[in-house]
């Protein structure tokens, strides 16, 4: 309707068609990251009004408050990825949420400036991980909540927060290292330095993939690689 | 219309088609013609607050999306001007056309003139067009609305200002017995008002908003509910009293309203006021009524059969909607689908004759080949032309690895312009087609149509918006549009050239059905269906049919409800397509749209019906009350038992001297949190009997709000005008019962009026118990993947849209099993029901998209993410020799995509929105200097 | 079963004719959904509005009520 009305809003925006938002997949969003966009709209039809009897959109909720939290954890602003809800003949909203997007992306600046060497990585061990992610939504995160604020309260939780650090961003980062790995041989503090945390904390993750077979210490290059 | 001659089966109507001088062929509905017009009117859509000019569309969503010109036009009135004419690039103005008189025959008329919303300027009170700050509800839903005169702001007349103080007053030209009014309740306005309300609120959070109102008629499925959203906003009263709106302030031009308070008449200021005006009959009905030479009732609405409010008075025209009477969508759309099964019951055997199929070439097959693209980029006159550089996003496209050919067009929908497309196609041998223009939701059709034409795919095109996307959005920003163009044909090519052919699925329909529900609901359903020429399987759980109709007598209007029933049951046994099973129990149903296979059993035999459509009837039943001494004396009963004692002619009736009715016993409370719907009148209908028995016989009936909704407001006025008393109790304080020692039935209730405690001694206390959903009507819903909503009752597809639909394909729902109703709506509802089984029984197949999910079996773990995801229940384990198997059944996918965002495997694809292919389009949306690198990676894959 | 006889009559006097079309008149909700449902039982149909569009007073309304979706 933002069309038919002629509403003008801001040209920094591409959209890309899918039938329902349910179809709007964790993969995605970190794709459009590592592709250089510099932030994510989700438009979804008001929760309860799914145009599906699925009701897709709640998943959709789900999948950007958890990009929120992966992408602090990667020492990325959360407010990049964001989900309005609207009507198909909400077109004066759609460009108010839009627009008003928009400003907040241009006050946080390109995401190219703030990438670290690493964020490139960071956002393909990202992709590599939605897998995994969506078990856990399946197993752990499962909820039958109706209102987006019940949802943002679920996810402030902290034991929500604590799931979500310990089932799905440890993994991130064990995935990144294996990524690094893929390609040269690093040491642990090696490792620290890309993937920016403290050494100590790079340890707990490099052991937990040596106990899991995944990596190996080569004494000769005193550094990590992964087996074969 | 101009008039109706002839018969049934054989009606000849005169038309009169109105010049619009536009020729329909040539418009697109670019609207140049509209800038350019220099006649300013007041918009007619718009409740005449905005502006439009004398050509222009009727509304931004209008079907035809082409303009009109009306009689403001300068040319038409002094032939002068005619600038339209000129910049019409596509000569689609057409001054010289003129009315013109068609003669069409037709078999049946469906009447569905809709209504007349009420015009408060026939009576001075309302002061409707004499103070500037007083408008109707209906301006008020322009004012509302995004694309209403003020892009949805909400403004007042008098100075544009947001209104902060609203106030609403009810039953403007209703329940009002005064010259210029009506007499009947509009059923609709309480709860529209409501919703007004809601929407002011989420307008401006701080807005203060009463509403003064008599009854608060929230007697529909879900009303109740959202009378207390509405109640419970801050800022919000609700004050029960009659108003005068008496003056102006010269200065502030707010609205001064006089009402009645415990302590007083008070006068209040408000910056707007909205009356909320209800429903007239159409305008023109009286001269339509004399036309099509059928009868009106009383208040000028169509006159109907009493138990069939869709037949008019003359055979062969039916009529749907609010011209039966004030009713809300829902209703116009299940009469709507009734008045077509009626019509089909008459014209069955041309059915179907009369369509003609399309014949396509056959398909060529191009998945192997090497992908060749044409790009089409669309001017679409100047909508797009005159903000995006057309050539260059041409000349762009054509540099995009494997186009072959790319090109502008004027306009790419009109029928020149694709038929050119389909003849490029064969020419180029193009295998993907890209349309740069305007939006998939009016097009696509026409599009896909252009590749079938030529032998290719349907869904190896692909539509690129850059007019509803872009140029109509950046208008003033030419370069950025253009530049924005190319990003989004590049994106389109992406997705293009990953494009795969894909089949839709047919399946056969069984042409049977089976009714699960013998009511009067159910019974009518199946008829109906019969005597369209369908097999019906009607199964009841009794051993008798007729439901709880069997227990009703007469209706409030003086129908008689049992001899209708005989007629019905007589002519269910009698016709030779319905098979009637009783004593039934449903063991279990299995199958999908058009092919179910259900298993019922009765009296020790099983039998299985194979059946295309499923329609629930299961009905309603009467709330066994625990409170009021019911059960414990035999003076309290339910309006049901008084009823059946009234028909029995129970002489001891005639003795009572005093006799008491309580209202809502059982409904609008915590536990059942909705209106029955039907209790008020039922009272009204005992009571009035009971008057007639003995006319000084003293009755009170105790209620919250009176909620005799549309004509039945008529009754209500008998029988306050015959002395019975209505007397209004709070829920917080409801009236009590008790037995005095002397062995008297005491009810004690607050009398509001008067404000004491009134004790009456009465004779008989009739309790209007709630209507409820009967027992195991879950297991019944489960069987047959149906869903049941919060008070029990089912739960249909979409509120307004698809009333007597389940989500469920080729499984539908009618009468009180729905929600309570009254006789006559469980009818309309249950032709409603079987309408809409027709439009799936009359076809030999159906067709199911090609945009399904898929499962790769080989990827697919067994976890059954997708399984718990799909409430249509598409998609189920089967067994293969590598195990359990997700497999999607395509007909019963609906293509939302969510199965395959929980599939940890990625083993399940929406066809068409494969994740390579929207992935395809992330990527090409980045910035241009980048995409040359990723184009390889994109085909090669 | 007076019904009856009078829709067996009815129904001989149309088998008899040649019309199978149907006019609806109205193009607001219920004249749409009539429309549509009739031909996708294979009718033809004449719908027969005065507005220059179809779509009635709903296309007029901004939401509809209990469910505050969106009217048009």
């Amino acid at each position: 309707m933002a069309g038919v009305s002629r509403l003008q809003y801001t040209n920094e925006i591409r959209l890309i068609r899918v039938m329902c938002t349910g179809k709007v997949d964790l993969s995605y969003i970190f794709r459009a990251f590592s592709n250089g966009m510099d932030g994510v709209f989700v438009g979804a039809c008001r929760l309860g009004e799914c145009n599906y009897i699925t009701h897709g959109n709640y998943s959709a909720l789900k999948n950007v408050l958890i990009a929120k939290q992966i992408l602090e954890h990667m020492g990325i602003e959360p407010e990049r990825v964001t989900i309005k809800f609207m009507n198909s003949s909400d077109g004066q909203k759609f460009v108010e949420y839009v627009n008003k997007f928009t400003e907040t992306i241009r006050r946080l600046g390109p995401l190219g400036e703030k990438r670290g060497k690493n964020l490139d990585k960071k956002f393909e061990a990202a992709q590599r991980i939605v897998p995994y992610v969506r078990l856990v939504e399946r197993e752990r995160l499962r909820t039958d909540l109706k209102t987006e604020e019940d949802h943002i309260k679920y996810f402030q939780r902290e034991d929500t927060k604590r799931l979500i650090r310990e089932l799905i961003v440890d993994r991130l980062i064990m995935s990144e290292i294996v990524g690094l790995l893929r390609e040269k041989i690093l040491s642990t503090n090696q490792i620290a330095d890309e993937v920016g945390l403290g050494s100590s904390e790079v340890a707990k993750y490099v052991n937990y993939l040596s106990r899991q077979g995944l990596i190996t210490y080569q004494e000769p290059v005193r550094g990590y690689t992964l087996v074969q | 219309m101009e008039g109706v001659s002839g018969e049934v089966g054989d009606f000849k109507v005169t038309l009169l088609k109105k010049a619009r001088y536009i020729r329909e062929d040539k418009c697109t509905g670019c609207t140049t013609c509209v800038e350019y017009c220099p006649v300013m009117v007041p918009d007619p859509f718009n409740q005449e607050i905005g502006k439009s000019k004398a050509v222009h569309i009727y509304f931004s969503q209008a079907i035809p999306l082409i303009t009109y010109i009306d009689q403001s036009c300068l040319y038409l009135k002094e032939k002068k001007c005619g600038i339209c004419e000129t910049v019409c690039e596509n000569d689609a103005i057409d001054f010289r056309q003129k009315d013109q008189l068609d003669q069409i025959n037709v078999g049946a008329i469906i009447l569905a003139p809709g209504f007349e919303p009420y015009d408060p300027r026939v009576v001075t009170e309302y002061k409707y067009g004499i103070f500037g700050n007083v408008v109707t509800s209906m301006d008020f839903e322009r004012l509302l609305s995004s694309t209403g005169p003020y892009e949805g702001e909400i403004r007042r007349p008098s100075d544009q200002r947001h209104p902060h103080k609203i106030a609403w007053v009810q039953c403007v030209g209703s329940r009002r017995v005064t010259p210029g009014n009506n007499s009947y309740c509009s059923a609709v306005c309480c709860t529209y008002t409501q919703k007004q309300v809601i929407l002011t609120k989420d307008h401006d959070s701080s807005a203060e908003c009463t509403v003064f109102h008599n009854d608060i008629r929230s007697y529909g499925k879900d009303f109740e509910r959202f009378y207390e959203r509405a109640k419970n906003l801050s800022g919000i009263r609700f004050i029960r009293s009659y108003v005068t709106i008496s003056r102006e302030d010269p200065v502030t031009k707010n609205v001064f309203i006089r009402y009645a308070t415990p302590n007083g008449v008070v006068e209040e200021d408000f910056d707007l006021v909205v009356l909320s005006v209800g429903l007239n009959p159409p305008k023109y009905s009286k001269e339509l009524a004399q036309k099509l030479g059928i009868e009106l009732e009383e208040h000028g609405f169509s006159k109907t059969e009493p138990f069939n409010l869709i037949q008019t008075s003359r055979p062969g025209v039916f009529v749907s909607g609010t011209f039966q009477g004030p009713t809300d969508i829902p209703e116009s759309v299940f009469t709507a689908s009734g008045a077509v099964s009626q019509t089909g019951q008459l014209l069955k055997h041309r059915k179907g004759k009369l369509a003609t199929e399309r014949v396509y070439p056959e398909e060529k097959e191009v998945a192997k080949e090497e992908p060749k693209v044409g790009v089409f980029v669309c001017h679409c006159g100047a909508n797009i032309g005159r903000v995006v550089n057309v050539p260059e996003v041409v000349e762009y496209a054509s540099k995009l690895p494997h186009v072959v050919h790319a090109q502008e067009q004027l306009f790419s929908c009109s029928t020149d312009s694709a038929k050119q497309i389909t003849d490029v196609i064969k020419e180029k041998g193009l295998n993907r087609v890209i349309v740069a223009a305007c939006t998939p939701r009016t097009h696509e059709p026409t599009f896909r149509d252009s590749l079938r034409e030529a032998g290719l795919n349907q869904y190896f095109f692909e539509f690129a918006n850059i007019r509803e996307h872009c140029s109509w959005v950046h208008s003033m920003e030419k370069e950025e549009a253009t530049k924005k163009a190319k990003d989004l044909v590049r994106m389109s090519w992406a997705r293009a050239v990953r494009l795969e052919p894909l089949g839709e699925y047919e399946l056969q329909v069984n042409k049977t059905a089976l009714v699960v529900g013998g009511g009067v609901a159910g019974m009518t359903t199946a008829l109906s269906l019969a005597k369209q020429g369908h097999e019906v399987y009607l199964v009841e759980r009794e051993k008798e049919l007729g439901g709880i109709v069997r227990r009703l007598h007469y209706t409030l209007e003086g129908l008689d409800v049992q001899g209708f029933l005989r007629d019905l049951i007589k002519e269910v046994y009698a016709h030779p397509l319905v098979h009637v099973i009783t004593n039934a129990r449903i063991l279990n149903a299995t199958g999908y749209v058009g092919n179910f296979v259900t298993r019922v059993q009765s009296d020790g035999f099983v039998k299985e019906i194979k059946h295309g459509a499923t329609i629930l009837a299961t009905g309603a039943t009467e709330y066994r009350p625990k409170e009021y001494l019911y059960g414990q004396d035999p003076r309290v009963m339910t309006n049901l038992e008084l009823e059946e004692r009234l028909a029995k002619g129970d002489e001891s009736l005639k003795d009572l001297n005093t006799v008491v009715m309580i209202q809502c016993v059982g409904s609008r409370n915590e536990e059942r949190n909705y209106c029955s719907r039907i209790c008020c009148s039922q009272s009204i209908k005992n009571a009035l009997k009971l008057k007639e028995l003995r006319p000084d016989v003293d009755i009170y009936i105790l209620f919250r709000d009176i909620r005799t909704y549309g004509f039945r407001e008529d009754y209500y006025r008998l029988a306050s005008d015959k002395g019975i008393r209505f007397i209004r109790y709070e829920p917080q304080s409801p009236p009590l019962v008790g037995v005095t020692d002397e062995g008297t039935l005491r009810v004690t209730v607050e009398d509001e009026i008067l404000g004491n405690q009134l004790e009456i001694d009465t004779d008989l206390l009739s309790l209007a118990v709630a209507v409820v959903a009967p027992e195991g009507v879950e297991e019944t819903a489960l069987k047959f993947n149906a869903t049941v909503g919060l008070d029990n009752f089912y739960k249909e597809a979409h509120v307004k849209l698809r009333p007597v639909d389940f989500g469920t394909d080729g499984v539908f729902v009618c009468g009180s099993a729905h929600y309570p109703k009254h006789i006559q709506e469980v009818i309309n509802q249950a032709y409603g029901a079987a309408g809409r089984a027709m439009t799936l029984l009359s076809k030999e197949t159906v067709t199911a998209s090609g945009a399904v999910a898929l499962v790769d079996q080989n990827a697919c773990i067994s976890c059954g993410a997708c399984i718990t995801v799909c409430n249509y229940g598409a998609i189920s384990f089967e067994e293969t020799p590598k195990g359990k198997k997700a497999r999607v059944n395509p007909v019963l996918c609906k293509g939302d995509g969510l199965c395959t965002t929980k599939c940890p495997t990625g083993a399940v694809q929406l066809q068409h929105f494969k994740d390579g292919q929207i992935m395809a389009q992330l990527d090409a949306a980045k910035g241009e200097t980048d995409i040359l690198a990723e184009l390889d990676r994109a085909v090669g894959e | 079963m007076a019904k009856v006889i009078e829709l067996r009559q009815l129904h001989r006097l149309v088998t008899g004719k040649k019309y199978g079309d149907v006019m609806v008149l109205g193009g607001g909700i219920s004249g749409i959904q009539a429309s549509l449902d009739l031909a996708n039982q294979g009718f033809k149909v004449y719908l027969v509005e005065r507005a220059p569009s179809i779509g009635g007073h709903m296309a007029q309304l901004d939401k509809t009520f209990p469910t505050n979706e969106c009217s048009t």
